[in-house]
């Protein structure tokens, strides 16, 4: 369930990060010729930057729930798997208490944003917009790290490995 | 404890966590707010500038860069460029002694032009050329090695994800950058095919021989390889020439690449969905360690630790050049242990400040378009030094009965030209900067 979300969030932001694509573009083809009446596409960087936020928050809980932050494990790769599971236990407990900080912290930018009327300088889109777009992805962030917080304590328990990882070659 | 001391004895720290199997933008992460509220003795400044970091870093501009040109690596991996690239490469130089070779180092060349990482490349031209070198009679030894060794191509010839984090850092420019990775890009292709040459005139039972192809399907194959080029030319000319800024290159590029791995038919359904799964995980993993090394460097500069480091080496009257070869030396062991993104945001801001402090006879500008492209071949060599290289094992285990110690037998040519190739940079910085020269006139 926790992972089909991640899945779904995850693809959202692929989509996302095509249609910035297509913007950018579009912008592109219209500054070229502007000289057969076409114009580029108004506050094209904003979009970009607003679509980026949506697209990398909403990958965020996918990487958490593959386990896919990159790490060097070449020193401990020798030790005993009990050891290991520890390790993986101590991690995925101070990436949820980060994670949680940053998103509480987030949420109180986006309260301070809403109530200040701050807006974008081109388009004059509420600049809270964009908090709240990240805020999708940062919330399931903050679940899926307590579902792999709760899932190493299990295997901690029960002596076994975690899930496959899904990882794919980088 | 000084703010200055809590400076030095915070990079220790972070090394060892990350050792330690920590997530390595976890770590940073962490250093940074800890470290941070050791210097400033309360929590409260940090709390205040995390209501906008995260969300100010991951709507950056210059950042989004990185999705877009990572789309656009995935789309080429997936959309069956690696094997159209590799066939037309096989035709053209497939006949010379070693040749089948040499071909997957051309291709793993012009697939870095629309790639920017490392072990992609080599995992999918690995994928693509593994069995036809087996085929032709290859030892084990030369296919895995001539692979590996092919894949740091990726991220030398532009675009490149780590090139654009390293502009950001020092704040140079990008497209410079790019121009500059291009030259010690084709020498490092070139220098491999050297390699390989020697390599089977002294092995000679190491490689098997191939007919040549017809004339005609030779020029067919060169025709093949152009749309390649053309998205390659226009993504790093446009955003040279001022066409375009670097992220709508990227744009550029990530349409082109997609547009021709439909035309290709490689692009399915499925093939789509995981090129969207693969760029969300790489994304949010690069971004996370970028996060981690902005709260790491903010409380760097807090501590004032760099500055007065750099301000202490630059007093002591060090040879420059044996500083260069000290800190070269320093990424290459790195390097063999750190992918080079996350060594570049840890290593970076306390390095450069120092280097800046040394007269290598060049304008500031030049010497940070070269000190960086120099860092960034170093830290590819340490993908492919055994016995910890990276690339190594990716080849190694898509070959299932090549022991380990073959290719890494496989791989000292490889090594070797490199190093060769690194001496000449570094004796000549001219090589790097010709081409920047000339086109900024």
């Amino acid at each position: 369930m926790i992972g089909r979300i991640a899945w779904v969030l995850a693809l959202a932001g692929g989509v996302v990060l095509v249609f910035i694509t297509v913007v950018t573009d579009a912008s592109i083809i219209g500054r070229a010729l502007i000289a057969l009446g076409l114009r580029p596409i108004q506050g094209d960087f904003e979009i970009v930057e607003t679509g980026t936020a949506f697209a990398i928050f909403s990958f965020m809980p996918w990487c958490q729930f593959n386990r896919g932050h990159a790490s060097v494990d070449i020193f401990t790769s020798r030790l005993p798997p009990v050891v290991l599971r520890v390790f993986d236990l101590v991690v995925d407990a101070a990436f949820a208490v980060v994670i949680t900080v940053l998103v509480w912290r987030m949420g109180v930018g986006l309260a301070d944003k809403y109530a200040n009327h701050q807006t974008t300088f081109i388009l004059q889109v509420p600049v809270w917009w964009t908090y709240a777009g990240g805020m999708v992805g940062a919330v399931a962030w903050v679940t899926v790290s307590y579902y792999c917080l709760v899932e190493s304590v299990v295997c901690v328990i029960k002596g076994v490995d975690h899930r496959v990882s899904l990882r794919s070659e980088i | 404890m000084s703010p200055f001391e809590l400076g030095l004895w915070s990079f220790p720290i972070v090394l060892a966590m990350i050792f330690a199997r920590v997530p390595i933008g976890l770590a940073m992460l962490v250093a940074g707010i800890v470290g941070s509220y050791l210097v400033l003795g309360s929590w409260n400044p940090m709390l205040a500038q995390l209501k906008a970091v995260t969300v100010t870093t991951f709507s950056t501009y210059s950042l989004s860069i990185i999705p877009l040109f990572l789309l656009m690596g995935e789309f080429a991996t997936l959309g069956g460029l690696s094997s159209a690239l590799f066939r037309s490469s096989e035709k053209i130089l497939g006949h010379y002694r070693g040749g089948v070779a040499m071909a997957a180092i051309g291709a793993c060349a012009a697939f870095g032009a629309i790639c920017g990482s490392s072990l992609a490349t080599a995992a999918t031209m690995g994928r693509v050329a593994l069995p036809e070198l087996r085929t032709h009679g290859y030892s084990s030894a030369l296919a895995t090695g001539a692979l590996a060794a092919g894949g740091t191509l990726g991220i030398l010839i532009p675009p490149s994800v780590v090139l654009v984090i390293y502009a950001i850092l020092t704040e140079q420019n990008i497209a410079k950058l790019f121009v500059s990775a291009f030259v010690p890009g084709i020498l490092a292709a070139i220098g491999y095919m050297i390699a390989i040459s020697i390599y089977v005139r002294l092995n000679p039972n190491s490689a098997g021989r191939r007919e040549k192809a017809p004339l005609a399907e030779r020029l067919r194959a060169m025709s093949d390889i152009w749309p390649v080029l053309l998205i390659f030319g226009l993504v790093v000319g446009g955003i040279y020439a001022g066409w375009f800024t670097p992220t709508e290159g990227a744009a550029v590029g990530a349409a082109g690449t997609g547009i021709l791995a439909f035309a290709n038919g490689g692009m399915t359904r499925e093939k789509l969905l995981q090129a969207f799964l693969a760029t969300a995980l790489t994304t949010a993993m690069i971004f996370f360690i970028i996060f981690g090394a902005q709260i790491y460097n903010s409380f760097l500069a807090l501590s004032q630790f760099p500055r007065v480091i750099a301000a202490v080496i630059a007093g002591q009257g060090l040879n420059p050049w044996v500083v260069l070869v000290a800190v070269l030396l320093m990424y290459l062991v790195l390097g063999c242990l750190m992918d080079s993104l996350s060594m570049i945001l840890l290593t970076i801001p306390i390095i450069y400040p120092i280097m800046t402090g040394f007269d290598y006879g060049l304008a500031p500008e030049e010497f940070s378009i070269w000190f960086g492209i120099l860092v960034l071949i170093v830290v590819e060599v340490g993908l492919i030094t055994p016995p910890v290289g990276l690339n190594l094992f990716v080849i190694n285990s898509m070959s299932k009965d090549t022991p380990l110690s073959a290719t890494y037998r496989g791989v000292i040519p490889f090594v070797t030209a490199d190093v060769i190739r690194t001496a000449i940079l570094v004796a000549f910085p001219v090589i790097t900067l010709f081409l920047v020269r000339l086109l900024s006139g």
